[in-house]
């Protein structure tokens, strides 16, 4: 394992941040506190930490509407995301996008709604990243489910054709919505269709942090040295079900236990206990701050200036007079 | 200096020189460096294959990567071959290419022009002539535009790249294959969005004719004239931003608004036009607005249909009669 003992910790860190950043998310929800829905990515940790931590600040980020740990991987502040899911004036977007979360100064351009339109505005920044002659890397992150939408072909055929620095990184979490991944695919994995376009690929173990971080680095590697675009599948569950009010009566659960006994946190803070990194009590002690992180990020969201009026008409064209 | 060039020149020469002028300027689409229409022939001689970038054909993709790259630093000149097929990049273009840069506060103004070829008449059927432009007005945070000169067409395009706000440039195929031509200052120029432009004086009736159809116009007004009627035209050049100043100054002397489009009538930009009229400007009205579109028909293969199908000279003296 080349990942140092200090990086592990920042890691877990920031996995029990995610965590936690989700948990009180559906608590205000169940409390009445706020209406916006979520789509979590309890169990998903590993993946979403694991893609970004090899990600420079240059690089460039596109995340998914499922939980916030990639762009809290990508160095967004709970107080951030809060502002911004609270709708308020500070927050990054400036209250407009909420849950469509964008930020520049750390490379995030946006998320959409409409699934997998952003598969070739990966393509698009990577391009520009080419045509600049940086070193620039465009990470691409996405479900299973949005892999089958149309745009997947021309996204990944632009970029072999163009040989681009992107990487492609479909986090497999065995549902698509609210069915399974069976009723999507007659594949076990989406990663061989990237052969198709002669685009190197991996598929690993999402549930290994380790695992997760190093196969990332190992693909934007390849594609900072302008080998071109990379693809790595990562196998995950989905502890939570597609979105807040969603049952999940379809979910198997004793697959789910399954997949529960080898819960992300769960086995890095064991590799941690056991390299002596962290003591039980250090632990305790980090969870606890992690939460009041958290919870001072919510305070400070609620207590921040609503947008006005004159903020509806803000920001549509950077012309004047166009409105 | 104004030399006399065609409008498919004016456009090629507007993408050379912001090309030659702005190193993130850069083409792309489905052959562009063969260019089947030719606006942008010639060009990768000068700038390279890199920017002038040949696609696959894939219009939601390429628009999604043109939006790309404008987020990161490139100023995209997508062409969308005809508009017909930019219906497959609606995604792009009305979910999220207008919207960006409101949803993330500002951060990301999306500098990107996509050029689309509009019109029939061609002989090209129900597929590769409709003039679609209605079906954007509805997409917040797009600048449409319409030229129907070459003095336009080169002026707007140039407008269109160095805005930051994405602009949609509709491209009449009978002004780019008919070779029509004009006068185009060989000094660099713009012609900013939002101003119209009264191409014949007269005091009867207004009429707000879109692109192509403003010498349709023309041709009516001469018929017209033998009657002592005598209309004004306006090309309003933008569709969006629209320039309500220079159209309604004219019906505040006229009385009298005929709207002349291509595109079919329901929800048209003729109903955009009256619906202004009949709110804001209803008391400078002296008769009811008048449309001109085409029906809600697909367009027709057999050149006779087609020719029925089209909004032309004849239907706007009818129009025009019909309040004068």
């Amino acid at each position: 394992m080349s990942l140092s003992n200090a990086k592990l910790l920042e890691l877990y860190r920031k996995m029990l941040l995610v965590r936690s950043m989700e948990e009180t998310h559906g608590k205000l929800l169940q409390e009445g506190k706020i209406q916006l829905m979520g789509h979590f990515g309890t169990g998903q940790e590993a993946v979403a930490i694991g893609v970004t931590g090899p990600l420079r600040p240059e690089d460039i980020l596109f995340g998914t509407h499922r939980g916030v740990g990639e762009f809290i991987g990508k160095g967004m502040t709970p107080k951030d995301i809060w502002l911004e899911y609270l709708g308020k004036k500070a927050g990054p977007c400036r209250g407009k996008g909420t849950l469509h979360l964008a930020d520049r100064k750390l490379n995030i351009p946006g998320l959409v709604s409409s699934l997998g339109a952003d598969f070739s505005m990966a393509v698009g920044t990577a391009l520009a990243s080419k045509m600049r002659r940086t070193d620039q890397v465009t990470l691409y992150y996405v479900g299973e489910g949005t892999c089958n939408q149309a745009d997947a072909h021309p996204s990944m055929c632009m970029a072999a054709l163009w040989k681009l620095p992107v990487v492609f990184a479909v986090c497999t979490n065995q549902f698509c919505e609210l069915s399974y991944m069976c009723d999507h695919y007659p594949t076990d994995d989406v990663a061989p269709r990237a052969a198709g376009y002669g685009i190197p690929y991996e598929v690993v173990d999402g549930q290994d942090i380790a695992v997760t971080y190093e196969a990332t680095e190992r693909a934007v590697a390849h594609a900072r040295r302008g080998q071109g675009p990379f693809l790595v599948e990562y196998k995950t569950f989905r502890m939570a079900t597609h979105f807040t009010g969603d049952p999940g009566h379809y979910v198997n659960p004793e697959e789910r236990e399954q997949w529960a006994a080898r819960d992300p946190i769960d086995l890095c803070r064991k590799k941690l206990l056991e390299a002596a990194v962290i003591t039980a009590d250090a632990d305790q002690k980090l969870r606890a701050e992690v939460q009041a992180e958290v919870d001072g990020a919510v305070r400070e969201g609620f207590a921040a200036a609503d947008p006005t009026v004159e903020d509806l008409f803000e920001d549509l064209y950077s012309g004047k007079g166009v409105l | 200096m104004a030399r006399t060039l065609n409008f498919m020149q004016a456009i090629n020469e507007a993408i050379a020189e912001e090309m030659r002028r702005d190193p993130s300027v850069f083409v792309l689409g489905e052959d562009v460096r063969v260019s089947p229409f030719g606006q942008t022939a010639g060009l990768v001689e000068e700038f390279g294959e890199e920017r002038i970038l040949n696609t696959p054909i894939a219009e939601n993709a390429i628009t999604g990567a043109a939006m790309g790259a404008a987020m990161n630093g490139m100023r995209p000149i997508l062409e969308l071959m005809f508009c017909d097929f930019s219906m497959l990049a609606m995604d792009q273009i009305c979910n999220h290419l207008g919207q960006w840069r409101y949803i993330t506060g500002g951060q990301y103004p999306l500098p990107l022009t996509i050029r689309t070829a509009v019109g029939a008449g061609m002989r090209m059927a129900y597929g590769h002539s409709q003039s679609l432009e209605s079906q954007f007005i509805q997409a917040p945070g797009l600048i449409l535009v319409e030229p129907s000169t070459p003095y336009d067409a080169k002026g707007l395009l140039k407008s269109a790249i160095r805005s930051d706000d994405p602009v949609v440039v509709f491209e009449h195929k009978k002004l780019i294959f008919g070779g029509v031509e004009g006068e185009v200052p060989e000094e660099d120029y713009t012609v900013p969005f939002g101003q119209a432009v009264v191409r014949k004086q007269g005091q009867d009736a207004t009429v707000v004719a879109f692109g192509f159809m403003g010498y349709e116009a023309l041709n009516a007004a001469q018929e017209l004239a033998q009657d002592n009627i005598a209309i004004e035209i306006i090309d309003p050049r933008s569709i969006v931003p629209l320039d309500k100043d220079t159209i309604f100054e004219s019906v505040e002397k006229t009385g009298r608004l005929i709207i002349v489009e291509e595109g079919r009538l329901r929800g048209g930009l003729g109903a955009e036009i009256a619906a202004l009229a009949c709110g804001d400007y209803f008391s400078l009205l002296k008769a009811p607005v008048q449309r001109v579109a085409a029906p809600m028909i697909p367009i027709p293969g057999s050149p006779v249909l087609e020719d029925l199908y089209l909004p032309n000279k004849d239907s706007i003296v009818r129009a025009v009669r019909r309040v004068c």
